[in-house]
């Protein structure tokens, strides 16, 4: 019962595999392993970036090197080894059932490309109809939408959106929306043929109930369901049986600590799923997604083959990558509730719909009224400030909170960092600042 | 590799690390002479990482990257990794507009906006047949319609063409390459007999996918000519597969007049693994990155430019490739003719050393070359030609691609005193490489010889 014990890396229920509390990674190590981020900055925004510690770099160097030193022999003997190594721990860690399920490419928007590169196959050769429907989230990422309209809306497909509503109180209100999206979707006769949801949306932030709403989608027929989970690996709970779905995609690097840029994709073996194949088609065509994957041409592979070095990382934390999920959401809703205590405001959903970052309601008085504003006011913060933070325009009337920060917690935040952040605010009040002062 | 040194600045403020170049015309302008040319030891400095002791003449798959680049990307790399949306809202737009621009200088091209960076050659081959796809599928094209492309193509390339036309009904014509060839005029009049059989039924020959060199046999192509037939026959679009051009001879998009042209840049060029630009003639045309960013719909060069988070640091060390190109005597000109001499001189010592045969004339290469391997080795199939390529790297430390041919039962199987030459090996020169790399594979291969080994009989790993 291998995989059910490397699941999530959760050593919980093996006590005698648990580290003695005296080998796991101290403070001051945890902060020499990020010793490369700029001390001057109170970074909040992992969710964009990520981050990668140092002795994993170390790795990826390592293998640059090893590329470079001799590639033939590198090609010919360590590549195809390596990428397998680190597509074996992905397929236990995500409780996929067959290693050919798990390719890797080089992030969620590749995977997503992916998929929807079969559907727009699938509608020029008929097998799905002109008007068939492709589902998703108004607050899908922005490049989601962009490619569902460059391989579905031009091969004749028709797109449906579950509004959201944000601020969100419970889950049910999510269900009640996508319950309203999929029979619209079905009442011109078209089929759903695909529903794109997200497990963690990017902003505003917020983490969805996804498996009632794959259930929902598997009740009404929906054919397929892609997750676009960029967020999810090392944020939230990832399980390819619990959750069911027919596709998922997660960014290593944003919160597994790996180097840019790497994810898998997960693709459920079925009889009758349809063939994936990589865009960028080399040798290796019609070998399957995951040799097809594995080589795109000459590229540095060097950020798919750390896996393994980032699960030595992560052990030296209490509880592995589950212990460090939890600790950050922990934080990261402390957090957010001392802010919005300090601001008088909110936060954009409540704690259990929220993984390692919170929606912070901003003071209303700051005045942002629009898309514009929100970005304004974060170049504000990091030029004038030193806080790396993404804000999100939710709308509203004046004197309401139109403007939430979408604060993140990695094990390498401390205290200040938010304290910084909240003092930054505190002084832009304290000075009557408001976006209307700042020039275009 | 030690040590990261500082950064560079590669954004668009810093005149001076605009292209490093001394002129935009790269072909007409003199460099000035250098008063200090790189010295060898430098040069052997600056390709220390290479593993001591392989003869690397196989630099047509991988390419090479001097530490000085190398240094400079790191950079790069560890810039973002301090501070990354800092990175990413104000340094890597402007350092792959810069980057663009210096390629779009060096290749001749009218304008940046012709001009994408993408990851290699197979990426761009993506791009353009998806759009070739797009547009058999929208009914553009007639069922009789056609590909034509040479039979030695790329395999990735003859792959897309599977992927992306073959299944909606495109016809592909295959070209076979004359080889060993002899002129330029044989390989134009074999391919007017493929376009003419593009046009039989009426059909239209939608594409023509021409490699300026070939890379297994290597060939450098008469492309001009090519083209020049191409456009006398109505074919729509040219697409070069310049991928080992760049850094190997001269490119001028603009003389060379196809409509897409794609050269890798970490082959002969210089820079890290890896970065292809993929110039597009009218840059209008509806080609797309297969990747889709919000950046969709605002051109290819933009497109390129955000295919979702990456490591992008390939794509904005260009500035640093020209640094290093011009410490060298000649810059990249001066390069490129040494390469090519060096490469001559080697080839014609190992095939009079063999009693073998070069695969072209010496003005059909440009920093490789085909020698033919003696007929007493038997490489007689694919799977020979493989085995004997990991011995050499196995046995002798010697990293040589091997080139098998079957005999084509015409006036041009070449021989050698004891049989038909069907094996060869593509050698390469780059600045890294010595005299002694071509002698240890002229002993090693007159060792087998002697000890009467053939192919199949040769020990792996």
């Amino acid at each position: 019962m291998a995989s059910t014990e490397h699941q999530n890396g959760d050593a919980v229920s093996h006590p005698k595999k648990k580290l003695k509390p005296c080998n796991f990674i101290t403070e001051a190590e945890i902060q020499s392993e990020f010793s490369h981020h700029d001390t001057a900055v109170a970074r909040l925004n992992n969710g964009a970036f990520g981050c990668c510690p140092a002795s994993v770099i170390a790795v990826q160097r390592d293998w640059q090197l090893k590329n470079l030193r001799q590639p033939d022999h590198f090609y010919f003997n360590d590549l195809k080894s390596g990428l397998l190594h680190s597509r074996t721990i992905i397929k236990d860690l995500v409780n996929a059932h067959h290693v050919d399920e798990i390719s890797l490419v080089d992030n969620a928007s590749t995977a997503t490309a992916i998929v929807l590169q079969q559907a727009a196959w699938a509608f020029n050769e008929g097998t799905f109809q002109k008007g068939d429907v492709v589902l998703m989230l108004h607050y899908a990422y922005g490049a989601v939408k962009k490619a569902i309209e460059a391989y579905v809306a031009r091969a004749g497909g028709s797109v449906v959106e579950v509004p959201l509503p944000f601020p969100v109180t419970s889950n049910d209100e999510i269900v009640r929306e996508f319950r309203k999206a999929v029979e619209k979707g079905k009442s011109r006769g078209n089929r759903i043929r695909l529903a794109v949801i997200d497990h963690v949306t990017s902003m505003p932030s917020v983490v969805i109930p996804l498996k009632e709403l794959v259930t929902i989608c598997r009740e009404e027929g929906v054919e397929q369901v892609f997750v676009d989970a960029a967020h999810a690996i090392g944020c939230t709970r990832v399980d390819m049986q619990e959750i069911g779905a027919d596709f998922y995609t997660s960014n290593l690097h944003k919160w597994f600590f790996c180097p840019p840029s790497v994810a898998f994709l997960y693709a459920r073996a079925s009889p009758k799923s349809r063939d994936l194949h990589h865009p960028v088609v080399s040798h290796e065509y019609g070998n399957g997604l995951a040799v097809e994957s594995s080589w795109t041409g000459n590229r540095d592979y060097s950020a798919q083959l750390v896996v393994p070095a980032v699960m030595e990382f992560v052990k030296m934390f209490e509880g592995g990558i589950e212990g460090i999920r939890k600790k950050n959401h922990e934080v990261v809703v402390e957090m957010g509730e001392m802010l919005v205590e300090a601001w008088g405001t909110h936060l954009g959903s409540p704690p259990h719909m929220s993984a390692s970052m919170v929606m912070v309601g901003l003071p209303p008085c700051l005045g942002i009224f629009s898309d514009s504003d929100a970005l304004k006011l974060r170049t504000r913060l990091r030029d004038k400030f030193g806080v790396e933070v993404p804000i999100y325009f939710a709308g509203g009337e004046d004197g309401s909170v139109t403007a939430y920060a979408r604060i993140s917690r990695q094990v390498y935040n401390k205290l200040e960092d938010y304290i910084k952040f909240k003092n930054a605010i505190d002084e832009l009040v304290r000075d009557g600042f408001t976006c209307a002062l700042l020039s275009d | 590799m030690s040590t990261l040194p500082d950064p560079p600045n590669p954004s668009m403020d810093n005149e001076t690390h605009r292209n490093g170049a001394v002129e935009s015309n790269h072909l007409i302008a003199k460099k000035p002479k250098l008063s200090h040319p790189i010295s060898d030891s430098e040069i052997r400095e600056e390709f220390s990482h290479h593993q001591r002791g392989v003869a690397r003449i196989n630099n047509g798959s991988f390419g090479s990257c001097p530490r000085s680049v190398l240094a400079a990307q790191s950079g790069c790399q560890l810039r973002f990794l301090q501070q990354p949306d800092d990175f990413f809202f104000n340094v890597l737009r402007g350092g792959i507009r810069e980057s663009r621009a210096a390629v779009a200088d060096l290749i001749n091209a009218a304008h940046v906006d012709h001009v994408s960076l993408v990851d290699n050659a197979t990426t761009a081959a993506a791009i353009v047949l998806q759009q070739i796809g797009r547009r058999f599928v929208r009914g553009h094209f007639r069922p009789d319609d056609s590909v034509i492309m040479f039979q030695c193509a790329y395999q990735a390339v003859k792959k897309s063409i599977e992927a992306y036309v073959t299944p909606i009904g495109g016809t592909i014509i295959e070209v076979q390459l004359p080889f060993p060839v002899r002129s330029d005029e044989e390989i134009v009049t074999e391919f007017k007999k493929g376009l003419e059989k593009g046009k039989l039924n009426g059909g239209r020959v939608r594409l023509a996918i021409i490699d300026h060199i070939t890379s297994m046999p290597s060939v450098v192509l008469p492309v001009r000519q090519l083209i020049k037939v191409c456009r006398e026959q109505g074919v729509e679009q040219v697409f070069v597969d310049g991928a080992h051009a760049i850094g190997s001879l001269p490119v001028d998009v603009k003389e060379i007049g196809a409509d897409f042209y794609v050269s890798n840049l970490y082959k002969w060029f210089f820079s890290p693994p890896s970065v292809a630009f993929l110039y597009c003639k009218d840059n209008s045309n509806d080609v797309h990155h297969p990747v889709v960013s919000q950046e969709y719909g605002k051109g290819l060069p933009i497109e390129s430019a955000w295919v979702g988070m990456r490591d992008y640091s390939p794509q904005l060390v260009v500035p640093s490739i020209l640094e290093f190109v011009n410490r060298f005597e000649g810059g990249i000109e001066g390069i490129m003719q040494r390469n090519h001499d060096a490469v001559v001189k080697m080839g014609t010592m190992l095939a009079e050393s063999w009693g073998t045969v070069l695969g072209s004339p010496p003005e059909m290469c440009a920093s490789m070359i085909m020698v033919g391997l003696p007929s007493k080795l038997c490489v007689i199939s694919d799977d020979d030609a493989l085995r004997l390529r990991s011995y050499l790297r196995v046995y002798h430390a010697i990293e040589v691609p091997v080139y098998y041919q079957a005999m084509r039962n015409d006036d041009r199987d070449p021989r050698d005193k004891d049989g038909f030459i069907t094996g060869y090996v593509r050698i390469s020169h780059q600045v890294y490489n010595s005299a002694d790399d071509y002698q240890r594979l002229k002993t090693a291969i007159n060792q087998l010889l002697e000890d009467g080994k053939i192919c199949s009989g040769l020990p792996t790993e």
